[in-house]
């Protein structure tokens, strides 16, 4: 609720004239209240600190009050909303309230949409939102999420899928890569046969050659991706104004990357080999 | 022999490398076909959603997404005064709120209501009892979701006791009904205005979120747009093509985006596996392709062979990756539509014409980038000294 007010407010921000820089009381001589706003909001509609802005709860400005601008902050990124723009601004409960007050509405000035808390041990959480619901019937008590974030969680569901078919694709070029070099030294692997190289041997160098080439493949791919997570993650930052990460090659994936591309890659090798190798010497040499 | 029946020849002497050719542009077909379908999906699924409901025109206070921004004040005089619009056949006023409701675990629960009118149009589908009335005296009417009549056993007739309320505030459910953005497992209730303002007493009273606006048939949404903003030019009209843009361009880039990416992606995966392909299979014929230039076959008659080739390829692939492409988009249009607060009838996959049309044309695009390199391969080999070196070796 109280997200939903500020956004409120700083839409009829945009709408209210800004007054003049520097200003710290009014034309009363009366102190004015100080507001932070989102760096967003600033670059959207040329803000400074200093500067003195018109706010009011109401989309036609009646009841505009003057809040001069104290800083700028950064808003924590959210998964969620990120591709939303983060026009914002933050100030004082009892600003907020005397702003969004119905006129003549006294008990509207001591009512707030949510209160946080912090517990003191944070693993009595369950507990204490049980007794609280129990105390006070008329209040929603909802413990904060914890742990990882349910859109995260689901985007990477969705990328590990997107991977998994990638990795299907992958694996059928791969294979058809190594059918065609297997194809290639046929005559070659008929005349080791010939000289009395049996098919254990050239199968050993053929899963030796495919593990340089899987393990060469797999570094270039992991050398690659984190060389390119900094542009990966520029372009989306840039996008939509945010501080949020979207790409890190972490070692635990780098390894997931290895530890999944060497065993495909012998396997296609091994693979290919096999179909040939099994068949009679002089199929290998076309006699 | 045709180029298809010579190119179909070529690819059946080498099966099992045609067999992983097929295998492979099929998989990133899918793929590219998927992330065609996930570029527009979300768009034309929200507007299905939208026009669902009947109405074409949203008006809010700002510029705003509703329930976001400042609601709109005077509310009984801005209907009174867009009803009064020829251009206009139904203007409902309508309020979102959040109360609570304690289930019968006696945990409290989150209640989204939504204040507006006796139903005129699609705001909701009518499931189990009746429709929403204006109540008689004592307990007004509400109309509930199944996630709600579910958790909470209600049917039609129950009373829901509202917790947020001091003292606790009772509604009589008149009906079962389906909503058109309500999220999976979602509780949501309907209520007049006048209920509203009983479900939610500090509420300022005479606003409203959002204006449903219906244009009278014949005359059209822009026209409908035109004259409340003539009329109420301090209100914001937005059609439901205004709202999708503003979509397209903030809340659902992220996933065009993500799809303009691997749709580029699998068609340059496709595009190297075809050209490797045909580009290997030219290399060890060579000796063939001389021969045949050698026996009169022409330069063109050789390029028209590879490209033959190149379509079965990619041709073949491509008509299993559309079967395989559906079957994937439902896995995926799966996972995604678990995010929270999603409307569960919203999908990120849609197959529409246009993606299968932009498939085929990108498939056909690489089928003939493919063949570009192999062909040139072929055109300028060397008759004579090919000849001569596939005899010597």
């Amino acid at each position: 609720m109280s997200a939903r007010l500020l956004l409120l407010l700083l839409l009829l921000g945009l709408a209210a004239p800004a007054g003049t820089d520097g200003a710290t009381s009014d034309a009363n001589g009366e102190t004015l209240a100080e507001i932070l706003v989102s760096r967003g909001l600033v670059r959207e509609r040329g803000l400074a600190v200093g500067q003195v802005v018109m706010l009011s709860a109401d989309a036609r400005g009646a009841g505009a009050r003057p809040f001069r601008i104290a800083g700028v902050y950064e808003p924590t990124p959210d998964p969620s909303r990120f591709t939303a723009k983060r026009l914002e601004a933050r100030m004082h409960l009892p600003d907020l309230l005397a702003l969004t007050a119905e006129p003549g509405g006294a008990d509207a000035v001591d009512t707030v949409g949510a209160i946080n808390i912090a517990l003191e041990d944070p693993a009595d959480a369950s507990a204490f939102a049980r007794e609280l619901g129990a105390r006070a019937p008329a209040v929603s008590v909802m413990r904060a999420a914890a742990g990882d974030d349910e859109h995260f969680m689901i985007i990477e569901r969705f990328h590990v899928a997107i991977s998994v078919v990638t990795m299907i694709g992958s694996t059928a070029f791969l294979l058809a890569l190594m059918v065609i070099r297997a194809d290639e030294r046929r005559e070659i692997a008929g005349l080791l046969r010939l000289l009395g190289l049996r098919r254990r041997r050239i199968l050993l160098q053929a899963l030796l050659e495919g593990l340089c080439i899987a393990t060469a493949g797999a570094v270039f791919g992991v050398l690659f991706a984190a060389v390119t997570q900094g542009a990966v993650n520029a372009f989306f930052q840039w996008r939509y104004d945010t501080t949020l990460v979207f790409v890190r090659v972490t070692p635990a994936i780098a390894a997931r990357c290895i530890a999944l591309a060497l065993p495909l890659g012998v396997m296609a090798g091994l693979l290919a080999s096999w179909t040939l190798l099994r068949q009679p010497v002089l199929d290998l040499l076309r006699r | 022999m045709s180029p298809l029946q010579f190119a179909w020849r070529s690819l059946s002497r080498q099966p099992a490398r045609a067999l992983l050719g097929l295998t492979g542009v099929a998989v990133v077909g899918a793929l590219l076909f998927d992330m065609l379908m996930l570029s527009r999906g979300l768009i034309v699924s929200f507007r299905d959603l939208l026009k669902s409901t009947g109405f074409d025109v949203r008006v809010t206070a700002t510029e705003a997404l509703p329930g976001m921004g400042p609601v709109v004040s005077d509310a009984a005089a801005t209907v009174e005064t867009l009803r009064l619009l020829p251009e206009l056949a139904a203007v409902v006023p309508v309020r979102f709120g959040v109360a609570a409701v304690e289930a019968r675990d006696k945990k409290t629960h989150e209640l989204a209501i939504i204040g507006g009118e006796t139903r005129r149009r699609g705001e909701w589908r009518l499931v189990q009892g009746a429709d929403l009335g204006e109540g008689a005296a004592g307990r007004p009417d509400m109309v509930v979701n199944r996630t709600f009549a579910r958790d909470q056993g209600l049917a039609p007739g129950s009373i829901v006791r509202l917790a947020s309320t001091l003292p606790a505030r009772e509604f009589r459910v008149s009906g079962i009904v389906e909503f058109p953005f309500e999220a999976a497992g979602e509780r949501m209730a309907g209520v007049t205005l006048n209920g509203f303002t009983q479900a939610f007493p500090a509420a300022r009273p005479d606003e409203a979120d959002l204006l449903l606006v219906a244009s009278q048939p014949g005359v059209g949404t822009e026209a409908a747009v035109g004259a409340i903003r003539r009329a109420r030019p301090d209100l914001h009209a937005f059609s439901i093509d205004e709202v999708l843009e503003r979509l397209r361009q903030a809340e659902f880039s992220y996933f065009r985006q993500v799809s303009f990416v691997l749709a580029t992606i699998a068609s340059f995966f496709a595009l190297l596996l075809v050209t490797t392909l045909l580009t290997v299979s030219v290399n060890q014929r060579l000796g063939e392709v001389a021969a045949l230039r050698a026996l009169g076959f022409s330069r063109r008659r050789i390029t028209f062979d590879l490209l033959a080739e190149s379509a079965l390829l990619v041709g073949g692939g491509g008509l299993v990756a559309v079967p395989l492409g559906l079957l994937l988009a439902r896995v995926l249009d799966s996972i995604l539509r678990q995010m929270p607060d999603l409307p569960s009838r919203l999908h990120f996959f849609v197959f529409e014409p246009r993606a299968l049309a932009l498939h085929l044309g990108f498939l056909v695009l690489a089928a003939l980038i493919a063949a570009a390199y192999p062909v040139i391969l072929a055109a300028r080999l060397p008759i004579a000294a090919t000849l001569r070196r596939e005899s010597i070796s």
